[in-house]
């Protein structure tokens, strides 16, 4: 099969790279973008140890096609910086063992929170529903969970600005 | 005095974001190599056949093949039994059995070369249950079953292998036929367990390369660097010291990245090929590797009306599947584990290690004491039942206290089994109804004899280096090992390195295994910390623990130290659907002394988790050696909406030592949760405890109580 170049956004900057036009694009994060956050375990979008944001919505990208990414903006792991408010929650609550799950944990709790600023355990624990931790941390991510929101909300009291509108 | 949960935002003061939420961190699938090739294995369709003939005439010029013709020369390998080689030579003995391997220059290159590759097979009878294969008739697996020199194959093993067995063991206490004459009631059951996976997130994964002087390098995510270079070093013919292992840190083993798995294979791959040659795993391929070894556990238990236990005899067949591994050991913990925690005059044992044609099982969290602790425990409430006791006064009446002997002759110290046992039943409300309510207790041994060793260096920064075998997979140990050496050091934690063990440069350790790290090497390191002191630059520390149990007997010392623990769980069930709920589960786990308070709670969380999954749901089927849910759609582990109330103590004594607790919570979480069961009424025999199962006994349960007295 010929390969084809598609273009994204990744973490802020456009890209250009070559994929063939059947690969998924976890490998192609992986082997041409050199992103070893996205990590391959299930192969079937259950686990979400492959999490990206994908126009900020978590997405299993070991069943996306490649080519389906063009033009869209995807975040991973790497381009929070280390120092966002979820990734922070992590660390403080030590809410991780082997870490392989983590990138995917916090990937989707920022996309939560951002929909849900506050939200109960419960619905917690629904969305972390597509991301297994076989290490068993889920006590402790859904205590992160619920310390990033305190974060976020403190951030934004701190911060006023449009993004600090009440969700009503 | 137990330890609360810690508040959010404690313990934590590092200024670089931890590599785990960033995704920095480098695990063994990460490494590469310049010029690398990526390697895919030819499996056998085959549950047991002859190799005729592997054809690689079709492949592609640029592409590396691994026939049987290559390996035949080779040393057979195994950590306890030989009775491996690198690919199946004269018979593949399992559906997923390695008979040739490609290297290619991509990954996809390499999955497309394997499928070009033609075999030959000539189809053999095959066995799959443990009891079947001992039967006279059965097929047999291994005509000759050497012992190992790996120091792995650490204690006296009893081969037959004209009836299937690499292992024997036997534990000869007191008189057996007596004890039972002595007894008022006798209580009898036969309980089995399924085989299970380990899940890793990560897939194994390893990266191989021969240097221009000849030396083996090897990365691999690996729980037992020495005995894997032990194992590399038979099957090359090379010293020890002519192999390197590095061991990156694992996103996730649980006891799957053990000894040799896919090393051998890409070594043999790299050689040929002259090229570093990596091979990652793809998931299905994980339940052909090394999975938990599935049970067959008779238990007879006899006892005084007034519940004090008389005798106890027990027979664990432990399906072992095509290779011994470290079957023999798992036979051998299973089987010094089925007593459970008690005094009892009259105990014999007979744990057989045995071959099917099924994949092959290996060390499992729990490692045996799973499977042993679902029956012993579960026929203690068969036993509190028949003598209409309350199932706790049974086992606090029978429960070892410090200066009892144990079966196997050894006297118990720092014991705390009663204590753990009053934790829990006070958690679960037991003492306000025991309906839906159930509780189990553990002894499990850590791994002995063994030894631990250590290096600590400073550094011209004033920092300190500690090298060290000891495996990261998420447990832990780097960060309570440097932990422990900053408290000796006196500096923060931070001025402590951990660097990737690398067998070149770290001193021996016998593995990663069984919760003895913490406790081990932080013996080790005391020495090590007050050598260096004294020198100002470097220091040695070691720490041996000897004993070990004599296999026809089961008299010696079969752990120096013991793991202990309670779970109590309670359970709803609908009795139309048969689906059971656990609505909270707590285990009480004896820790001595806590190092890292947050690694330790999401050590015992953890288990507790994978012991739901084991109790619950997690079974690999098979249908005729063929693995038929190799996937995570069909074979399902615990997500985030799967859990109960969990809770848990984690018993600290001031003074007290560390107590490795890895895996302590685990096994007596689906007993727990089968003896809530039972105090319905309900009795399954068989984990996991599917909505099937408790129909079915829960219709048994109906027609006994309608049939006519």
């Amino acid at each position: 099969m010929a390969a084809m170049e598609i273009h994204f956004t990744l973490n802020g900057q456009p890209v250009a790279v070559q994929a063939e036009p059947d690969e998924m694009l976890l490998e192609v994060l992986r082997r041409e973008l050199g992103l070893r956050s996205v990590r391959e375990t299930c192969g079937l979008g259950i686990c979400g140890a492959c999490t990206a944001l994908l126009n900020g919505q978590p997405i299993s990208t070991c069943i996306l096609l490649a080519p389906l990414a063009e033009g869209c903006e995807i975040t991973t792991v790497e381009g929070l910086g280390g120092h966002h408010p979820v990734q922070r929650a992590f660390e403080e609550v030590q809410a991780f063992q082997c870490g392989y799950c983590t990138p995917g944990m916090i990937l989707t709790i920022k996309a939560l929170l951002e929909e849900q600023p506050a939200p109960d355990e419960e619905t917690i624990r629904r969305a972390l529903g597509g991301n297994l931790c076989r290490c068993g941390c889920y006590l402790k991510i859904v205590q992160a969970a619920q310390r990033a929101a305190a974060l976020l909300a403190e951030e934004r009291r701190r911060q006023p600005g449009p993004g600090a509108a009440p969700v009503s | 005095m137990s330890r609360a949960m810690p508040e959010p935002g404690e313990n934590t003061h590092r200024t670089e974001p931890d590599p785990r939420v960033t995704g920095a961190i480098r695990y063994a699938q990460d490494v590469e190599l310049p010029d690398m090739l990526y390697a895919c294995i030819v499996r056998s369709p085959y549950a047991h056949a002859r190799v005729l003939r592997v054809d690689t005439s079709s492949l592609p010029a640029d592409v590396v093949a691994l026939t049987p013709d290559d390996v035949r020369a080779l040393g057979l390998y195994g950590c306890q039994i030989k009775d491996q080689q690198v690919l199946a030579v004269e018979r593949a003995l399992y559906i997923g059995d390695p008979v040739a391997a490609v290297a290619a220059a991509s990954p996809r290159a390499a999955r497309e070369a394997a499928e070009l590759i033609e075999v030959d097979y000539e189809e053999l009878p095959a066995v799959f249950d443990a009891v079947e294969a001992m039967q006279p008739g059965a097929p047999l697996l291994h005509e000759d079953l050497a012992i190992s020199d790996n120091d792995a194959a650490y204690f006296g093993m009893r081969p037959e292998p004209q009836r299937n067995v690499c292992h024997h063991f036997r534990i000869r206490h007191g008189d057996i036929e007596q004890g039972f004459a002595e007894a008022d009631v006798i209580v009898e059951e036969t309980y089995r367990t399924p085989s299970a996976q380990h899940v890793p997130m990560e897939p194994h994964a390893c990266l191989a390369r021969w240097t221009a002087d000849g030396r083996l390098e090897v990365w691999t995510g690996t729980q037992t660097p020495f005995n894997l270079r032990m194992d590399l070093a038979g099957i090359f013919g090379l010293p020890q010291e002519r192999i390197r292992i590095i061991a990156p840190p694992m996103g996730g083993a649980f006891g799957s990245k053990t000894f040799v798995r896919y090393e051998a294979i890409v070594a043999c791959l790299a050689r040929k090929a002259g090229r570093p040659v990596k091979l990652v795993l793809r998931r299905d391929e994980e339940w052909l590797t090394l999975n938990r070894h599935p049970s067959t556990i008779h238990v007879k238990l006899g006892a005084r009306r007034d519940g004090t236990l008389v005798a106890k005899q027990v027979t664990c067949w432990a399906n072992t599947g095509a290779y011994a591994d470290c079957g023999p050991g798992v036979a051998q913990k299973m089987g010094f584990a089925s007593p459970g925690p008690y005094r009892i005059p009259h105990v014999w044992v007979d744990s057989y290690c045995v071959y099917t044609n099924l994949p092959s099982n290996g060390a499992f969290r729990g490692y045996g004491a799973t499977q042993a602790v679902w029956a012993s425990e579960r026929t203690m409430d068969l036993l509190a039942e028949r003598l209409g006791l309350d199932p706790l006064e049974l086992r606090l009446k029978n429960v070892l206290v410090d200066g009892d002997r144990y079966c196997t002759g050894e006297v118990m110290h720092d014991v705390h089994f009663a204590d753990c046992l009053k934790a829990v039943a006070g958690q679960i409300g037991w003492h306000e109804g025991r309906r839906g309510k159930g509780l189990a207790v553990l002894l499990k041994g850590m791994q002995t004899p063994s030894r631990a060793s250590i290096v600590v260096e400073a550094n011209d920064d004033g920092s300190y280096t500690v090298h060290c075998a000891t495996a990261e997979m998420g447990q832990g140990a780097w960060r309570a090992i440097r932990m422990l050496a900053a408290e000796q050091l006196g500096v923060p934690v931070e001025r402590v390195h951990f660097p990737v063990p690398d067998t070149d440069i770290v001193p021996y350790d016998t593995r990663t295994t069984s919760s003895r790290s913490t406790y081990m090497m932080g013996r080790a390191l005391v020495e090590a910390v007050r050598q260096l002191k004294e020198n100002g630059e470097l220091g040695y520390g070691e720490c041996v623990n000897e004993g070990g149990l004599d296999p026809d007997t089961g008299q010696g010392i079969a752990s120096t130290h013991w793991h202990q623990g309670a779970a109590a769980a309670e359970v709803r069930v609908d009795e139309e659907t048969g689906k059971l709920e656990v609505v909270h589960l707590h285990t009480a786990i004896y820790a001595g002394r806590v190092v890292n308070p947050p690694a330790a709670q999401l050590q015992n969380e953890g288990s507790m988790i994978m012991g739901l999954g084991s109790a619950l749901f997690e079974e690999i089927t098979f249908a005729e050696g063929q693995v038929t849910n190799a996937n995570l759609s069909d074979y399902n582990i615990p997500a985030a909406d799967d859990l109960p109330r969990i809770t848990y103590d984690l018993i600290e004594r001031p003074g007290a030592e560390i107590h490795g607790l890895g895996e302590t919570a685990l096994p007596p979480v689906p007993a727990a949760i089968g003896n809530a069961l039972f105090s319905l009424g309900i009795h399954v025999r068989d984990l996991p405890l599917t909505p099937e199962r408790v129909l079915e006994a829960s219709e048994r349960r109906r027609v006994r109580s309608a049939a006519p007295v």
